[in-house]
């Protein structure tokens, strides 16, 4: 490593640049927010794999990080994580995978919100609504690319958690999620046992490079493991909104027909979005569930081979499925440049 | 990608268009292509359309779709590649369904059973099913297609022709929406697409033609004058506040009225103020929507300069046609596309319901304050011109105005457009200033004064209102017996895009002479093909502003 600044240019995916210094020691994406522009990533730790981008040149270091973040391919094929990424030479030039337009320029925007809803929707699943309050800048409403998460704050504690958005932007300030209560969970333990309707919160986002991409009329497949059905839906939910053309179909998958959740959200969908299909997948269904066992891995491992269009596949949940849905595209013969994936990590 | 259909095409290669992963107006490689294969589509449904027409079998509802097809790809109209691929397909149903008509009507007609024989070229065009296999298809669908074989002179003729009918079908679409659509029209472009798909090679004939797409956008622009007189009014002068009104705002670009109108009711009575932007100021002319007291203003410049201000306003924006750039980041969540226009990753509406952007406005912050009080004024279309007649022939044949010129056109960021503002400012206290399209924004702030209680500067509309322009030049000419070349008037037009094209043919089939065109000559033609229309047309290139203003004022007193 040498002792100089080093001189890094980001391309990201429209082709727009992001050009700063990096100090010795100091990562790409801490260097990138000194100069003012925060990347998107959540953990900044090398768990979460969501600062992932692609060295094109120069020299570096990379810590360690969670192999699910990065596997270790990926890694060889020059992927980083900018959290974990430290400059060894002059330069370092870099591509991001997503456009300009998730880099925020300025600081994460921070807002105070109001819960207006608290249910539970599944077994250890709730959903939260949330009301922001009018921002100088942005008044009433609350806009956002569907993919994208918010970091939550309950007032008074320093810790934070990232969910998912699962409504769309919209202009009355409301924000959708879904949480999955997970035992000794900071914030989904204080949801379970603290959160009332009225309650304060505190919002930073939105944030995230996870979103929808433009590739034509190709299909679009979504694959959900549990909660990962957040982002998805806010993403066929903008495509009922806009009315977009590419045929989508969802599957979601859950261990328990207990935790299925989202139906009623599914089927608005499905009534507003032509050519739009979804498909409950129960890997270990009870007596009454209408359906077979099955898996979103094995339902896209089984359909891709025969996709007249190979589709363009978002998938969010746990690491391992993930990677599985990832396994059985490359099985289906989909180029890996069509999966994009966000990894939800308990946390 | 090769495109250099309009004037900020690069100009730094050998052979000049922008032919990068991304044009010069943003426009990337992928959605260029598709707009090739997309109007090589609409030729193929034109070869078909012609015949079946000329046998009683007209499709009007094919022409409209040609008309929107073909206005999509404008300069600064739509950008999104999704778009493209499905107006692709599209165009093969809509052709297979004017290839049966007219297949019908000839066996009908035949005395025996006869099968017509299949068309040609583009009217066999079989669409690839996915953007790859469409964006292949282009590769032989590209501006310069036959340029081996028939030479840059020829290929050049062809783009002429092509962006020609790009104008005309922009304006004849504007019409359109008002309800005065015409069957002589559609006729005309249906013809001039099918004579492009057979490849015309002869460059008297291509030159002859030409001036015959200049005829059409005549009718087609007398059209459109009818369509928005016949619905809004005749344009009446108006002052018109050029600055911010304390409350919530919402901001209309682009040309049309039928969307700002339909906005306009929209939001009655709501406390929502309308600004207009770029090519919408004359809006505030027309007595059916300056009626609307929420339509309070204009607000920013040409278009060139979106980017900065809508960023500023503190409300959404709506952009109806064309002239859309790329919607930066701090406003692309509250832009809205209608109409023709589109950009990928922004909301686009359908049907002119516009309750997506009344939310947006109401719950953005609008203008806390109002700014201090500055007026533009617009309105001296042809019907407020003219009922000053008058006064102007009596101006004239005193003494107390000299000359007229005309300064207008598209505003751009390409170098070189100071000529006009120069070219304007300059010009003497003796001298009227007519004006139109957003060129006019580069002084239109300036106070020239009067000339015996008519203003010197005087606004004739949009780019979209140069037959009222024409109107006025005729009936001038008329009052003095005279050829419109011999009326003390001189024309600097400023192009950036295709209605410039179509606009600047028809000055030229009315004969008028010594137009200063700028500020650079369109790309796609020869040196040849631009010695030939300065030889026989007397077209000239803009110099210097203040030269060229004596040559003219010197050439007017010879």
């Amino acid at each position: 490593m040498t002792g100089a600044t080093t001189g890094v240019t980001l391309t990201a995916s429209d082709g727009e640049r992001l050009e700063f210094g990096c100090a010795p020691g100091q990562s790409v994406l801490d260097a990138a927010a000194e100069a003012g522009a925060a990347l998107p990533a959540s953990c900044r730790r090398g768990t979460c794999g969501s600062c992932r981008a692609a060295v094109t040149g120069g020299p570096y270091e990379h810590g360690s990080c969670s192999p699910q973040a990065l596997p270790p391919d990926r890694r060889e094929r020059g992927e980083v994580l900018l959290c974990r990424t430290f400059p060894g030479g002059d330069r370092l030039e870099a591509a991001l995978p997503y456009p300009s337009s998730r880099i925020i320029h300025g600081g994460v925007p921070e807002r105070e919100g109001v819960i207006t809803a608290l249910e539970t929707v599944a077994r250890e699943t709730v959903r939260l609504e949330l009301r922001v309050e009018p921002d100088d800048a942005a008044g009433d409403g609350c806009q956002f690319d569907p993919g994208q998460f918010m970091d939550l704050r309950v007032p008074g504690q320093d810790y934070t958690r990232a969910y998912s958005l699962a409504n769309t932007g919209n202009w009355e300030g409301c924000l959708e999620f879904f949480v999955r209560l997970r035992p000794g969970g900071l914030f989904s333990g204080w949801l379970r046992d603290g959160a009332r309707v009225g309650d304060r919160l505190t919002v930073r986002g939105p944030q995230g490079a996870f979103g929808l991409r433009e590739t034509g009329p190709r299909p679009r497949w979504f694959v959900a493991g549990g909660t990962g059905l957040a982002p998805l839906l806010s993403m066929v939910r903008h495509m009922a909104e806009w009315q977009e053309p590419q045929p989508a179909r969802l599957f979601l998958g859950v261990n328990e027909e207990a935790e299925v959740f989202g139906l009623p959200e599914l089927k608005a969908v499905a009534c507003e979005l032509p050519g739009f299909s979804y498909e409950i997948c129960v890997r270990r269904p009870g007596p009454s569930w209408p359906g077979p066992p099955a898996t979103p891995v094995d339902r896209v491992a089984a359909l891709l081979p025969d996709a007249p269009v190979p589709p363009d596949l978002y998938v969010c949940g746990p690491p391992p499925l993930v990677e599985a849905v990832a396994g059985a595209a490359a099985a289906g013969g989909l180029a890996p440049e069509r999966v994009h994936h966000e990894r939800f990590l308990p946390t | 990608m090769l495109c250099y259909q309009c004037e900020q095409t690069d100009r730094t290669g050998t052979v000049p268009g922008c032919a990068g992963p991304l044009g010069n107006c943003g426009k990337d490689a992928e959605t260029s292509d598709l707009q090739d294969l997309l109007l090589y589509a609409v030729k193929g449904i034109a070869q078909y359309a012609t015949r079946a027409r000329a046998m009683g079998a007209a499709d009007d509802e094919a022409a409209e779709f040609v008309l929107y097809s073909v206005f999509t790809t404008l300069t600064n109209v739509n950008f999104n590649p999704t778009r493209f691929v499905g107006l692709l397909h599209e165009a093969a149903a809509v052709r297979d369904r004017v290839r049966e008509r007219y297949e019908d009507r000839v066996r009908a007609r035949a005395a025996q059973p006869v099968e017509p024989e299949p068309l040609p070229g583009p009217a066999a065009w079989i669409p690839a099913q996915d953007l790859e296999g469409l964006v292949e298809q282009a590769s032989s669908a590209r501006v310069d297609a036959g340029l081996a074989e028939a030479g840059a002179d020829v290929v050049g003729l062809r783009a002429l022709h092509l962006y020609a009918l790009k104008g005309i079908c922009a304006y004849a679409y504007h019409a359109h929406v008002l309800g005065h659509g015409s069957g002589e029209v559609f006729a005309g472009v249906e013809e001039a697409l099918a004579y492009l798909a057979d490849e015309p090679d002869d460059t008297e004939e291509l030159l002859a033609r030409a001036v015959g797409l200049g005829r059409l956008n005549l009718k087609v622009m007398e059209l459109l004058d009818a369509a928005n007189t016949g619905t809004y009014g005749a344009q009446q002068p108006t002052t018109v506040r050029a600055t911010q009104v304390a409350g919530k705002a919402i901001l209309v670009s682009g040309h049309d009225l039928r969307d700002l109108a339909a906005l306009l009711e929209q939001t009655e009575d709501m406390g929502i103020n309308v600004y207009t932007h770029g090519e919408l100021l004359p809006a505030h002319a027309y007595p059916l929507l300056k009626e609307y007291p929420h339509l309070v203003g204009n607000y920013g410049g040409a278009w060139q300069d979106q980017q900065r201000e809508f960023a500023a306003f503190p409300g959404p924006v709506l952009m109806t046609s064309n002239c859309i750039i790329e919607p930066h980041v701090s406003y692309r969540r509250r832009i809205f596309t209608a109409g023709p226009v589109g950009w990928p990753g922004v909301r686009h509406l359908t049907g002119r319901d516009f309750s997506p952007v009344i939310r947006a406005a109401k719950a953005l912050p609008g203008f806390a304050e109002d700014g201090p009080e500055e007026f533009l004024t617009v309105g001296f279309g042809r019907d407020a011109v003219l009922a000053r007649a008058d006064r102007v022939t009596d101006a004239v044949k005193q003494g107390a105005i000299r000359h007229f010129f005309l300064v207008g056109g598209c505003d751009g960021p390409t170098p070189g457009r100071d000529y006009y503002a120069d070219f304007a400012l300059g010009a003497p206290e003796d001298t009227v200033i007519l004006t139109l399209g957003c060129a006019k924004y580069r002084f239109n702030r300036h106070d020239f004064g009067e000339i015996g209680g008519l203003p010197r500067l005087m606004d004739v509309g949009q780019c979209n209102d140069a037959f009222s322009a024409i109107k006025i030049a005729t009936a001038l000419a008329d009052a003095f017996d005279c050829d419109i070349n011999e009326l003390p008037l001189t024309l600097a037009l400023s192009w950036t895009e295709q209605k410039a094209v179509a606009v600047l043919l028809s000055l030229l089939a009315l004969g008028i002479r010594n137009i200063h065109l700028g500020p650079t000559v369109p790309a796609f033609l020869t040196p040849t093909a631009v010695g030939v229309l300065v030889e026989r047309f007397g077209l000239r290139t803009v110099g210097d502003p203040g030269a060229d203003r004596a040559a003219a004022l010197e050439r007017a007193a010879s």
